[in-house]
């Protein structure tokens, strides 16, 4: 197939001064490929994006050099609307590039202004809200469609024209797991029938790994990797060193491609592969069937911590209930408790009513019945500004955390409001700003989206909570960083701080979070320790949540081919059983 | 979340009219409101605004409004009375003309804001966009930043108020019971409010272009928003509006 983008040496900086986003990139990409772009944040990703896209040179200013040709013409030298009838770009904020408030006058807006002839208008939008699975939604008002389903519409907006290629900006990041994956199976469907480039800026990489045909792998502005999934992710070790993940299938092929037991060949990407993998190692041992699970080694994450037994709980829901005078995700009879040193993870899909919880335990919302007492204090007799001394919450978007002029000031700011002394406030704040590397003197809103949850985090560990509530804390942020802040949150609660997380990133739950309370249509499922809910397949399903894969894994390893991988949380875990199995033999 | 000028599906006589033809009307009765001088017709004004909310059924929509409108209407009373000093004393500073003269301020506030509130209500954004480009002639650019505007007035106040609920949980006292201490807390919002705002508007602004904004004419747009029997109707009655202002 012909090449629909090249691009040629392609530099890139938003300021005569200021670094280069993009270094020297050349980058071809043949018609019919599904690209999948991942790197670290800062590494220029969606630079690179909007230098497909026209949107640089044609909207943002900076220095460019080099040549980007898309269909044959460089991008310098058309304007950027003609760009945009080959390549259609879907945006990183939903709410932003919707120019109407009902769905079908949303895909109207393209086609009118590119004077599609209007007697072929009504197929097109019928045939693209088909495409897309959302022709129920034709009528309705976008302010009032999920998350999952606003994106469908932006990629209907943008199909309808009908684009040669597809550009799109993390279409997923602040959609739940089943949205996400849909909105890739959609993208996947795209372009396998109607045979669209669909170009893809993602952080999750397992859905990368199962949808795209190449990867790329971007750091500090260059191209650092690129190939097809098995060969990008076989590079696992080249991928850690930059700062991107591996589907936790990948590592345990490569540990065992590592230690001579498998080919080191080709990785494996997902469950099917490594079952696969595995069971053709194992499977004809004889002793395989018959060798019991030792007991699991505790996860490295997980601490060993003193588990307060016999203290009193930090926090208390009993039977609590709210439901949102407009509708919305009401919750009802919740009951928890958590103890001081306990690291808790609330899972759940989209409007299962998990944000609700954490506003209940911070006192935002109070409970209609029941009764939520934090910290000794019971949330509907306490004003919100009190409970703040014992509760803090980071939420998912640092920036509305955020407003101070500088570092220092941000993060001093909350023991300030706790009455503590402006001096010692800022002492304490410089100390947590040194123990994070910090820039104690620059204004937030002028560092890295990583940078800022960074902050945001460093206002809540200067606090010294009892409590801290976490709301997607890793969302927006690439591997590193959610470590960090993982590792952060986890130290916190070594020091007897309890900690609640609402996340979606399941491998992340289960990495750091003992007890896992599971939700859906607000109520409590069940709630009890990760390894044992993440394990039990009916719970998982009918609360929507996809187990991390280690645990499917081992589950159905455990029963297919040897119990001794029952309850395996680890990847170093199930390398351990292969070797031990095979050793054995 | 659900917005005061969201617009309410329905399929009575107010939806189906001409966009250009509500506009019209609501312009009608805001103009007539301004004319008339005397009580009974400022209060039929209101009530013929009231009787309409009711037949297209967002009466309950309009209420939600009205109650954040009186207490304003009730505050102009309050410096109308104060301020105007001719005529007999009543009570305290209260003079019988500073009532008279206040209470039509409040009814003139509340006829001006209902009609238009109304008019947006049963109109979709992009068909009075739409109809004012195709009737009025104008240029779309201005239709366009007008219901863009309009748009992102619940995208705003719903970014407020998460900006809020983020600012109290860390013991900021918007809980307070005291509204200037309150507002002097919300002013250092206005940097994340601002930041976030002028991000969204240039996302916007280049998704629209990458669409095809540029290209747009007035011959581009699909629907066609003819002028019905109706809409001759309305169109007397609102001339007959503001003929009645004026004479009443």
């Amino acid at each position: 197939m012909a090449a629909i983008i090249e691009m040629d040496g392609v530099s890139f900086s938003y300021g005569s001064d200021a670094a280069h986003a993009l270094d020297n990139v050349s980058l071809t990409v043949e018609e019919g490929d599904f690209v999948g772009i991942i790197g670290p944040s800062g590494a220029g990703k969606s630079t690179l994006a909007a230098c497909l896209s026209g949107a640089i040179p044609h909207h943002y200013t900076g220095e460019l050099f080099g040549s980007t040709r898309v269909a044959g013409y460089d991008t310098c030298d058309v304007s950027l609307t003609d760009i945009s009838r080959t390549v259609g770009s879907v945006a990183q904020d939903i709410d932003a590039q919707m120019v109407a408030s009902i769905v079908e006058d949303e895909i109207l807006f393209g086609l009118e202004n590119f004077g599609v002839p209007h007697d072929q208008i009504e197929g097109r939008i019928a045939h693209t809200l088909e495409t897309v699975g959302i022709a129920d939604l034709r009528h309705r008002e976008i302010a009032t469609l999920s998350g999952g389903q606003k994106q469908k519409v932006a990629i209907a907006a943008i199909l309808a024209l009908e684009p040669r290629v597809l550009v799109l900006d993390e279409p997923t990041a602040a959609l739940d797991p089943v949205s996400s994956s849909v909105v890739f199976e959609t993208l996947s469907d795209i372009n396998r029938r109607l045979g669209i480039t669909v170009i893809v800026i993602e952080q999750k990489v397992a859905l990368l790994s199962s949808h795209c045909s190449r990867i790329v792998v971007m750091d500090r502005g260059r191209i650092a990797l690129t190939g097809t999934p098995h060969e990008v992710f076989g590079a696992s070790e080249r991928l850690r060193a930059i700062g991107v993940d591996s589907p936790r299938t990948v590592r345990i092929s490569n540990s065992l491609a590592a230690c001579g037991i498998a080919p080191d060949a080709t990785p494996c990407l997902n469950v099917d592969e490594a079952y696969r993998l595995i069971a053709g190692l194992v499977k004809d041992l004889p002793h395989a069937a018959s060798t019991p699970a030792d007991a699991p080694a505790p996860s490295p994450h997980v601490s060993a911590r003193p588990h307060a037994e016999g203290a009193s709980p930090v926090l208390e829901l009993t039977g609590a209930g709210y439901s949102y005078p407009n509708g919305g995700a009401s919750v009802t009879d919740l009951a928890m408790c958590v103890y001081p040193g306990e690291l808790v993870g609330i899972v759940g899909q989209n409007g299962a009513g998990k944000t609700t919880i954490t506003k209940l335990l911070n006192g935002l919302i109070k409970p209609a019945r029941g009764s939520v007492v934090v910290a000794g204090l019971d949330t509907r007799e306490t004003p919100v500004s009190r409970i703040a001394a014992h509760v803090s919450t980071l939420f998912q978007n640092p920036d509305r955390q955020i407003c101070k002029n500088t570092v220092l000031d941000e993060v001093a700011f909350g023991l300030e409001l706790t009455g503590v002394d402006s001096a010692s406030a800022r002492e304490s704040a410089r100390d947590v700003i040194e123990r994070f590397g910090l820039p104690a003197t620059e204004a937030p809103f002028s560092l890295s989206r990583g940078q800022r949850q960074m902050v945001a985090l460093a206002g809540v560990v200067v606090m010294e909570p009892e409590i801290v509530l976490l709301d997607e804390p890793t969302s927006g942020l690439d591997y590193r960083e959610c470590m960090t802040v993982m590792e952060t949150v986890r130290d916190m609660a070594d020091h007897g701080c309890a900690v609640v997380m609402v996340c979606h990133d399941m491998e992340v739950v289960s990495d750091f979070a003992e007890r896992i309370v599971v939700m859906a249509n607000g109520r409590i499922l069940d709630r009890g320790p990760a390894r044992d809910l993440f394990a039990d397949a009916a719970l998982m399903d009918e609360a929507s949540v996809t187990p991390p894969q280690v645990i499917e894994l081992a589950a159905r390893l455990a029963r297919d081919v040897s119990p001794a991988f029952a309850g395996i949380t680890e990847v170093s875990d199930i390398v351990r059983t292969v070797k031990e199995l095979m050793g054995r033999a | 979340m659900l917005n005061v000028i969201d617009y309410v599906p329905g399929d009575t006589l107010l939806h189906r009219l001409n966009p250009v033809t509500k506009l019209a009307l609501a312009a009608a009765i805001v103009a007539a409101t301004f004319l008339a001088d005397s009580y009974p017709a400022l209060i039929a004004l209101l009530a013929l605004t009231l009787a309409l909310a009711a037949y297209a059924g967002v009466f309950g929509r309009l209420a939600r409004l009205l109650k954040v409108l009186v207490p304003i209407a009730l505050i102009m009373l309050v410096l109308q009375t104060a301020f105007t000093r001719s005529g007999t004393p009543l009570i305290g500073f209260v003079t019988d003309e500073g009532l008279i003269t206040g209470g039509k301020a409040c009814l003139r506030l509340l006829g001006v804001a209902l009609p238009l509130v109304l008019m947006l209500m049963v109109t979709k954004l992009n068909d009075l966009a739409n109809a004012c480009v195709e009737k009025l002639h104008i240029p779309y650019r201005y239709a366009f930043t007008f219901s863009t505007a309009l748009r992102f007035v619940p995208v705003f106040s719903q970014e407020m108020n998460a900006i809020m609920e983020a600012q109290t949980a860390r013991g900021v006292e918007y809980d307070t019971r005291n509204p200037f201490k309150k507002l002097k807390l919300m002013l250092p919002l206005c940097v994340p409010l601002l930041i976030s705002s002028v991000s969204k508007t240039d996302a916007c602004a280049l998704a629209a272009e990458q669409r095809g904004f540029y290209l747009r004419t007035r011959e581009s747009c699909y629907r066609r928003y003819p002028f019905a029997a109706r809409d001759a109707v309305a169109f007397a009655l609102a001339v007959a509006l503001i003929v009645g202002g004026i004479l009443l």
